[in-house]
């Protein structure tokens, strides 16, 4: 007996509008997108006894800090471990088990809070919303490819967008609820986290009730695949244990690494860098609003830079990325010295439009590479590299800053090296994207391997 | 678009929008 999450249920009739399909997409990455705004439930969880101020036995901001690095973590892991198996149940099988792992990790975790037991909050928010952002992160991926063959950058730039997108929703929503729900006796953490948990799983519903899948042999309206061979761009198909046996894997491993290590250790930083750049001329309330435009430009690169692709090609999209990449973040410590705000902003904000268009670019690079039949599978195994570049990249600009600043550099200059550093990095993300070549035939699907 | 379409799209793009808008008049404080 089928049920509603089957595969087979969720096949799309003769006549079915595909644009219906990228909504359902966003329900899911806007949601799970709330991730990147974890950050607003920081000082409040430290609060939790004391109410208006930490008190002793409140949890310290370092312990509450690892939940969202579990969280980022369990999303690279998962995204790995279930990628084979969100191929093969479908989108609407993996959106809903997203959706109860996420709407369920905010519950756990509202319980940790009830008890004050961090382990539960690391639990709930940390590995169970970790594994709900891994496998909704990749459920619409290879759906969306398949929908759009004629568009596979626009279509998964528009939901990868999403996850860009979600914090610019979820730190607001926050704010208000626990503004709304905070008493004498209470902080209002635990009665948000009730309610978001409650909000985005039935958000999540939205796209797993709408998300369809093509029939195999579905082609859009007057589409007819280019005879015309592309440079990197192949008909034939790489089944994803052979995928990630290949260089072509480990390159573009490589390129989303680099890529994402550059952007995303400065948006973590990005508030006290710009108050320490221009010290004394952006108060507390402008950086906010600077980390607010970094954010807006981060999810509107997603859809441009993954939309552009379609036309220039994944290559070129991502030798730009590198070029301007170096360029700009070797012009940022003179832009300092210059003391331009608006310079220094318009240049972060092209960073990391940038840093958002790898993310967004990379799903449809891989179905260039290794075709569309795994693509899913492969997307959430290259999804390590964003684990790691979480790690990596906070590291270097916290720890070489603190460098400087130890050995006697002013604030205002302790970032200069950092953005060098951040060249050489993009430096090896264009080296890799150079030599990127065609997948040799023996990894080709249905292609019996040459006897040894 | 048929109606489906369109209520779905709107029903994604409204939270969106909303939190567009509040993140962008937090930006303009950068420049005031």
């Amino acid at each position: 007996m089928s049920s509603f999450l089957d595969r087979e249920v969720t096949i799309a009739p003769a006549g079915f509008n595909r644009f219906l399909v990228p909504p359902a997409a966003l329900a899911v990455h806007l949601s799970i997108g709330q991730a990147y705004a974890f950050s607003t439930f920081n000082l409040p969880l430290t609060k939790l006894i004391g109410i208006t101020h930490s008190a002793p036995s409140d949890w310290k901001l370092t312990d509450v800090g690892w939940t969202f690095s579990i969280a980022i973590v369990l999303l690279g892991l998962s995204a790995a471990v279930f990628g084979r198996w969100v191929e093969r149940v479908g989108p609407r099988k993996s959106m809903f088990v997203s959706a109860l792992c996420f709407g369920g990790g905010f519950l756990v975790a509202a319980v940790g809070i009830h008890f004050h037991q961090i382990w539960l909050l690391y639990l709930g928010y940390g590995v169970l919303g970790g594994c709900g952002l891994g496998i909704g992160y990749i459920s619409p991926v290879s759906t969306l490819i398949k929908w759009f063959p004629d568009r596979p950058g626009m279509a998964t730039g528009m939901a990868i967008m999403g996850f860009g997108g979600g914090a610019l929703i979820a730190a607001p929503l926050s704010l208000l609820l626990m503004e709304h729900f905070k008493t004498a006796t209470s902080t209002g953490v635990l009665e948000t986290f009730v309610t978001m948990g409650v909000i985005y799983f039935m958000y999540m519903m939205i796209g797993v009730i709408a998300v369809r899948v093509p029939a195999p042999d579905w082609k859009p309206a007057g589409w007819i695949a280019s005879k015309r061979p592309q440079a990197l761009v192949t008909n034939a198909n790489v089944a994803v244990d052979m995928a990630w046996q290949t260089p072509q894997f480990w390159l573009l491993w490589g390129v989303l690494c680099m890529n994402v290590t550059a952007g995303i250790g400065v948006l973590g930083q990005a508030s006290p860098m710009i108050q320490e750049i221009f010290s004394g001329r952006v108060t507390p309330s402008a950086a906010a609003g600077f980390v607010g435009l970094l954010s807006l430009f981060n999810m509107g690169g997603r859809f441009v830079w993954a939309a552009t692709s379609d036309y220039i090609g994944r290559r070129n999209t991502y030798m730009i990325f590198f070029l301007l990449g170096i360029l700009l973040y070797s012009a940022v410590p003179s832009l300092g010295h210059l003391q331009t705000t608006a310079l220094f902003v318009a240049a972060f904000a092209v960073i990391l439009s940038m840093y958002g268009g790898g993310f967004a670019t990379i799903p449809a690079y891989l179905r260039d590479v290794f075709g569309t039949m795994q693509v899913g599978a492969i997307h959430g195994r290259l999804l390590t590299a964003w684990s790691v570049a979480g790690v990596l990249g906070p590291v270097l600009v916290n720890y070489i800053r603190q460098f400087q600043i130890d050995h006697g550099v002013p604030k205002a200059q302790a970032y200069s090296i950092t953005m060098y550093i951040m060249c050489g990095l993009l430096l090896v993300g264009f080296l890799c994207n150079l030599a990127m070549r065609p997948v040799n035939e023996r990894y080709h699907y249905g292609v019996p391997e040459p006897a040894t | 678009m048929n109606f489906r379409a369109i209520v779905l799209w709107v029903a994604v793009l409204v939270p969106l929008l909303w939190g567009v808008m509040k993140t962008l008049q937090n930006a303009l404080k950068l420049f005031a």
